[in-house]
């Protein structure tokens, strides 16, 4: 009986002293995440207050008079929905066509032996460390020649070459039990009809999450449209945000803001409703293999 | 109970093949990653051999008329003091970068695994959240929060009873802002990357090591460093690699390189040569300059991480 | 013979590894024929290249006469159940199962037919929409052969199908597959490590080690018979007694020295060999020990080293000069240390030239 109580008095303090010594990692996480989320708040309350407002109580999180005046004022400067459009346009063609080369790619890397390809998919995987400045003149050059200049087809082209898709996918169809592909080839079934009934429904949520970091990428894409977009009415939100910036801090605060909110808040919600595939996919990437 | 076409029957069937399956699969396998390749050769290995050819020549990037120059767009390149500052610049981010984006979320991530026990799930679904927003959007919050008038960071500063410089104008400080851009944007996608390799050590391990009364900083620099290195080095050279690209929106963005250059790096560096002088020449050794660094880099890559490959398999 | 598959100096080699070394090999039709060995002794590669999975290096392969190295795995007329069971997790039972069916468009209203026939005799009716993971394993086993099944195949071909099952499902899984065997009739090829189910489910096994065919016979004669040291070793537990020994005059010399004369019909074998040295194998169940004061003319004497008790059997070590030799006996008679004779039973005995590690054959009487 005695030691019993010994027992759970021991326990007790074990339990006590953890969580006691978890508090503090728990504040040093919280003030992480504090820093991480603070300037998404700061927009968002930004985008509500009146000019005067930023000035007196930059502070505060909760305006004190909210006013929607801030995103009237960005609908009244710039083509806002039509801006909208050609980023969701440019970002949905990116990550279509990357998908559909990945697919493939990475198909043909797990599921096929033959001779280079080692060589060929090291040289592709090698890409994805090489900065765009370095290829940034020549493609500048090719969109130039191809006479795709202020055109969204051009802002689309140059992302489009990029393996992480590649090396993602390829991670993810390893974990495809080969017998499964080889139950498939005891039919003769094509390739195609493959990767139609069996690998792509097996990678789904790979492929998904894949295809919003694309999408989100593309859509945040910044330098490509300041080099090839010249009209207003081709710009994409990264442009029409750049409208609201200098370098001495212009006025504008809360329409800048707005716009931000307004630029943010797609990807953000695609973030919210997919991040349990997205942390998945993304926590293998780093597992190289 | 036999199948209708029962049987193999022989004749008809290997003349319906015209090739060997060993054949046919290589032709389907290459067919495959050609949409692949055929992108990358216009967008990628064209534009590097160019790159490098270019930077032999003499010419402008609005107007493809070159001379070709050999080595001297090197000499100017080199020569020049401006060089120098870039690499400084470009050395200073990494440095940064390494620190808030490498050594922080690899301690976090072992603190989070194995040192804290109640939820602790949640932190990284919302400290990966910022990876998502966009550089120019991060670049905006940046300038806004250091306002020195209105920005909240000037007004704590205040609090404190400090000033705030214009951070913008200031050599140093100006890198160190710009950083922050960078580090907000990698941060979450570095730590669930290392969260991920650091939750591979096995959980015995640590619990032996405990039971040996191991400090936790012997644990993590003893047992969960060598355990995790490949992880590991691949977050390192993706925090020089986010140092290196992902300041250069910021830079464009909020200060253009300025004061002086004094923000300036490699890659904006580059930017200009090419954009705003138009000298396709001095713009292409700069990049064959920034692809010397990369090579270096992926030869560590390759020659640390990629090793992984074999253990695993 | 019809409807047969027939290696011939089939070689594989892996860049320059050689897995397979000239197999010849001829599966009848409609047998159930075993293909046992260590894991990495190349039986599962034999068995992909008669699914086509695995190409051919070297040799023809027929099936059903016809030379097939070079057919489609899809022309081959062949079903195959994997270790893994390879069932498509994202599909249903029923899905599943018509998979081949479908990719090969068969009519829906025959698909529907077959599936429900093969999920009858597998007894999986009502769980057609069922997903994988719902299953347990011995359900998914039995989808794998059930997919395999309704192919109606020439040929089935099994790869470890029962090892992810544990042993009491196990014994279950082989009556059945014997019994569904019987059904169909299709020629059964079927790869094992584990030498009960070889014994139990083959008509004829066929040993493999290290790329090569050991010996291809029943069950019975791979037991009773083995062509070689191992095959004598690798079927039994535990492994057949193997002794380094010296023969001279009709008589077998142990590594201790001890001897005991050998019958005539053995004699005649041996000096027939003209092996030079012998290795001398007997199975620990034909190693019959007895009292010490018994008198045998062929007998030899030993102390007991250590006893194992098996609950329905005894397991006798004794040394031999440095050899070790193992005897199982039904009940217990002797204790650690105790003195005992092995009394030498001439039928049970099996004799290797100890170069080639092949066995001299048996005398027709002993």
């Amino acid at each position: 009986m005695k030691t019993k109580q010994n027992e759970t008095q021991l326990f007790r303090v074990n339990s006590h002293s953890k969580r006691k010594s978890d508090l503090k990692w728990h504040i040093i996480f919280i003030v992480v995440v504090i820093l991480m989320l603070y300037p998404i708040v700061f927009a968002v309350s930004t985008s509500f207050k009146t000019l005067q407002e930023v000035y007196s109580n930059s502070f505060g999180v909760i305006p004190q008079n909210p006013t929607t005046a801030a995103y009237a004022g960005v609908l009244a400067k710039i083509p806002f929905l039509r801006i909208t459009f050609n980023t969701f346009f440019v970002a949905t063609l990116v990550t279509l066509f990357k998908l559909f080369t990945g697919i493939l790619a990475a198909y043909s890397f797990v599921f096929f032996d033959y001779k280079g390809k080692k060589v060929v998919y090291f040289i592709l995987i090698c890409t994805i460390f090489i900065p765009f400045t370095v290829t940034m003149i020549p493609n500048f050059i090719t969109v130039s020649q191809i006479g795709l200049k202020d055109n969204l087809l051009g802002v689309a082209l140059p992302q489009m070459a990029d393996a992480t898709g590649i090396f993602l996918l390829r991670q993810h169809m390893r974990g495809i039990p080969r017998s499964l592909v080889e139950v498939a080839e005891l039919e003769n079934t094509p390739h195609l009809t493959r990767l139609r009934t069996i690998v792509i429904p097996m990678v789904k949520p790979a492929i998904f999450s894949i295809g919003i970091i694309f999408f989100v990428n593309s859509w945040n894409e910044y330098v490509w449209p300041l080099l090839i977009l010249k009209s207003e009415k081709n710009y994409t939100l990264s442009l029409a945000l750049q409208m609201f910036v200098s370098s001495e801090g212009g006025v504008d605060v809360p329409m800048a803001m707005a716009t931000s909110v307004l630029t943010i808040l797609l990807p953000l919600i695609l973030y919210i409703f997919c991040q349990k595939f997205i942390i998945e996919t993304f926590s293998q990437s780093g597992i190289k293999g | 109970m036999r199948k209708q076409k029962a049987g193999i029957s022989a004749a008809d069937e290997i003349n319906r093949r015209f090739l060997k399956k060993s054949v046919r699969d290589v032709m389907t396998a290459w067919g495959y990653i050609l949409p692949a390749l055929l992108v990358f050769a216009v967008f990628m290995f064209w534009p590097l051999i160019y790159t490098v050819a270019m930077s032999f020549f003499k010419g402008n990037t609005a107007n493809p008329t070159k001379a070709f120059v050999g080595f001297a767009n090197y000499m100017t390149v080199l020569k020049d003091p401006n060089t120098l500052e870039l690499l400084k610049n470009t050395g200073f981010y990494i440095l940064i970068l390494i620190v808030i984006n490498f050594l922080f979320p690899y301690v976090m991530a072992f603190i989070n695994h194995f040192v804290m026990q109640r939820g602790k799930k949640l932190y990284k679904v919302i400290i990966f959240m910022p990876s998502l927003i966009s550089l120019v959007v991060g670049a905006m919050l940046i300038q806004w929060l250091f306002n020195p008038i209105i920005g909240p960071v000037s007004k704590l500063v205040v609090l404190f009873g400090g000033t705030m410089p214009t951070w913008s104008k200031t050599p140093g400080l100006v890198i160190f802002v710009i950083s922050l851009v960078a580090c907000y944007k990698a941060f979450g996608y570095n730590f669930l990357v290392l969260l991920s390799g650091v939750s591979n050590v096995s959980g015995e391990l640590i619990e032996a090591a405990r039971l040996e009364k191991t400090s936790n900083f012997k644990i993590f620099t003893k047992i969960v460093m060598p355990l995790t290195s490949s992880t590991a080095i691949y977050v390192l050279i993706m925090s020089i690699v986010q140092g290196v690209q992902f300041v250069f929106t910021p830079i464009k963005i909020l200060t253009q390189g300025g004061p002086n250059g004094a923000s300036s790096n490699i890659l904006y560096g580059t930017y200009q040569e090419a954009f705003l002088y138009f000298n396709s020449g001095s713009a292409s050794v700069l990049s064959v300059l920034t692809m010397l660094i990369f090579i270096v880099l992926l030869i560590l890559e390759f020659k640390y991480v990629e090793k992984g490959v074999y253990y695993e398999n | 013979m019809e409807n047969s598959i027939r290696f011939e100096n089939v070689d594989k080699t892996y860049g320059k590894t050689p897995v397979i070394k000239s197999l010849n090999l001829n599966v009848q039709k409609g047998e159930r024929i075993i293909l046992l060995g260590p894991s990495g002794c190349g039986k599962s590669t034999i068995l992909r290249m008669i699914s086509g999975l695995e190409t051919i290096s070297g040799g023809n392969l027929y099936l059903n006469d016809i030379l097939a190295n070079e057919i489609d795995p899809g022309d081959r007329s062949i079903a195959m159940v994997f270790q893994n069971y390879a069932l498509f997790p994202h599909m249903t039972v029923e899905d599943n199962i018509a998979y081949g069916l479908n990719i090969n468009k068969v009519p829906k209203a025959e698909v529907a037919s077959r599936v429900l026939e093969v999920l009858k005799i597998l007894n999986l009716t009502g769980f057609e929409k069922r997903l994988p993971r719902e299953l347990s394993g011995g359900q998914r086993q039995r989808v794998a052969l059930a997919r395999a099944l309704v192919k109606r195949a020439d040929f089935l071909l099994l790869d470890e199908p029962l090892s992810n099952l544990d042993a009491q499902l196990r014994g279950q899984a082989r009556k059945e597959l014997v019994n569904i065997h019987e059904m169909y009739h299709q020629t059964f090829v079927y790869v094992t490590h584990d030498q009960v189910e070889a014994m139990t489910i083959g008509n004829r096994i066929a040993l493999v080690n290290g790329g090569c065919l050991q010996m291809l016979d029943t069950p019975n004669n791979v037991y009773r018979h083995p062509a070689n040291i191992f095959v004598a070793k690798f079927i039994g537990s535990p492994s057949t007694n193997i002794l380094h020994i010296r023969y001279e005059n009709g008589r077998v010399y142990l590594a201790d020295g001890q001897s005991f004369p050998l019958s005539d019909a053995w004699v005649r074998q041996i000096e027939k060999s003209e092996a030079k040295e012998l290795v001398m194998g007997i199975r620990p169940e034909d190693v019959t020990v007895g009292r010490p004061d018994v008198t045998a003319e062929a007998s030899v004497s030993f102390k007991v080293s250590y006893v194992e008790d098996y609950g329905n059997r005894i397991g006798y070590y004794f040394k031999l000069g440095e050899e070790e030799v193992i005897s199982i006996m039904p009940e217990s008679i002797f204790g650690l240390g105790d003195d005992a004779k092995w009394f030498i039973n001439y039928a049970k005995l099996h004799f290797f030239d100890a170069a080639t590690e092949r066995s001299i054959g048996d005398p027709e009487e002993y």
